[in-house]
């Protein structure tokens, strides 16, 4: 159950990988980080307007709107990192899918060396040879049935078809035809009178007299 | 005095024992308190699964206002869980592997198994193999805050890499260490 199953070895370019993934996520925790600085300067700022400190507020709005601008850079670096990440990982895809082509194309190659031209034109001669072959073994057993067994196959063709057209005659047989009116119990003749037959119904029952 | 069953405002269902006075007192007896303690730590675990808590910490018990209080203080009959008795309870449900001291070498506050690391390395694999990142490189953070939120969203790194060890054993997982951290390879299963 696939316990010796061998571990791919871990390569350089893995490691490369991994790394750039672990900048990514600390951009990613910067990030974070500086969205809490903004959220909690703008409290700030409220805070202070609110007791009148309006130069107060004015400095912590300039703090943030510094971090502001930190955080649209590490987007930018972010958006490079992420890029190159995707790249690297696309290029591994193509270059497993050039691996495959090249082992399908080997594996082609050997197919076509077992199954040259020539070796399929003796092939298919050969085939015709035996079937030519098959056909005067028919012929000459076919000629030797003596008139009598001829007679005899042909009577039994015959019982045959005989047979298959009995079996199916009796299917021919008449049916009674659906009945087109609308049955009617006469237990309910009373209530139906009273009851108002919607309209579709009443083209098609006859109401009684 | 009549015991019900009570559903809390978040809509955990507590048991009928919940109502019982004697269930926050430590009992001398130790055939009941066995019980007790086996009630508690399994409404625990049920209440951690219920609102995806990962820790609990003595303190919760003793403060209010915390994501516990629902199922600490039963303000009904007025009775609530106090540290002394948690700390039996903990130390309880750590002997039997439904709990682990995190951080180690203390005794106030644990990790939480209402899911094995097993259970959890299985979750993890189905993720990994779910959404397509079989044999891709993968770091922690990766894992605990995916672009999709999944099960395995916040989850502890300490878990984490309980079930990555899981899965290392028995090669369905390479874990990849490099200066900066860690990483993490889920590998496809060939061959039966």
């Amino acid at each position: 159950m696939g316990g010796n199953q061998s571990v791919p070895k871990i390569t350089k370019q893995d490691r490369a990988i991994l790394d750039l993934k672990l900048q990514r996520d600390k951009v990613k925790q910067y990030q974070k980080r500086i969205q809490g600085i903004l959220d909690r300067e703008h409290e700030i700022a409220k805070q202070h307007l609110a007791v009148g400190q309006k130069d107060r507020a004015i400095f912590a709005l300039r703090k943030r709107k510094y971090q502001e601008s930190l955080l649209a850079k590490t987007d930018g670096q972010l958006e490079n990192l992420e890029k190159l990440v995707s790249t690297i990982e696309f290029s591994l895809v193509e270059v497993s899918i050039m691996h495959g082509l090249q082992q399908g194309n080997e594996v082609l190659k050997e197919i076509h060396k077992e199954m040259n031209i020539e070796a399929v034109e003796k092939l298919l001669e050969e085939t015709a040879e035996a079937r030519e072959y098959q056909r005067e073994i028919d012929d000459m057993l076919a000629n030797t049935l003596s008139a009598d067994d001829e007679e005899a196959v042909q009577n039994e063709l015959r019982q045959l078809q005989e047979e298959a057209f009995v079996t199916e005659a009796p299917i021919r047989m008449e049916l009674p035809s659906v009945p087109t009116e609308r049955p009617v119990s006469k237990v309910e003749e009373g209530r139906e009178e009273e009851r108002i037959p919607d309209p579709e119904q009443r083209e098609r029952v006859p109401v009684l007299a | 005095m009549s015991y019900s069953t009570h559903t809390t405002p978040s809509g955990f269902l507590l048991p009928s024992i919940h109502a019982a006075q004697a269930f926050y007192t430590k009992q001398r007896n130790q055939q009941t308190q066995a019980i007790f303690t086996e009630n508690w730590s399994r409404l625990i675990l049920a209440y951690a699964r219920h609102k995806r808590l990962f820790t609990l910490r003595l303190e919760d018990a003793e403060t209010s206002g915390n994501p516990w209080d629902e199922i600490f203080r039963n303000t009904r009959i007025n009775r609530r869980l106090f540290p002394n008795h948690l700390s039996h309870i903990l130390q309880d449900m750590v002997s039997k592997n439904l709990a682990v001291y995190d951080p180690p070498k203390q005794t106030s506050s644990v990790l939480l198994f209402w899911r094995t690391p097993e259970e959890w390395a299985d979750v993890l694999y189905e993720w990994a193999d779910s959404t397509g990142l079989m044999n891709s490189i993968l770091t922690f953070y990766d894992i605990t805050e995916p672009v999709v939120p999944s099960q395995l969203s916040d989850i502890p790194v300490a878990i984490l890499r309980r079930a990555i060890n899981v899965l290392v054993k028995v090669n369905r997982a390479q874990l990849i260490a490099v200066a900066d951290g860690e990483g993490v390879r889920f590998l496809a299963q060939t061959g039966r």
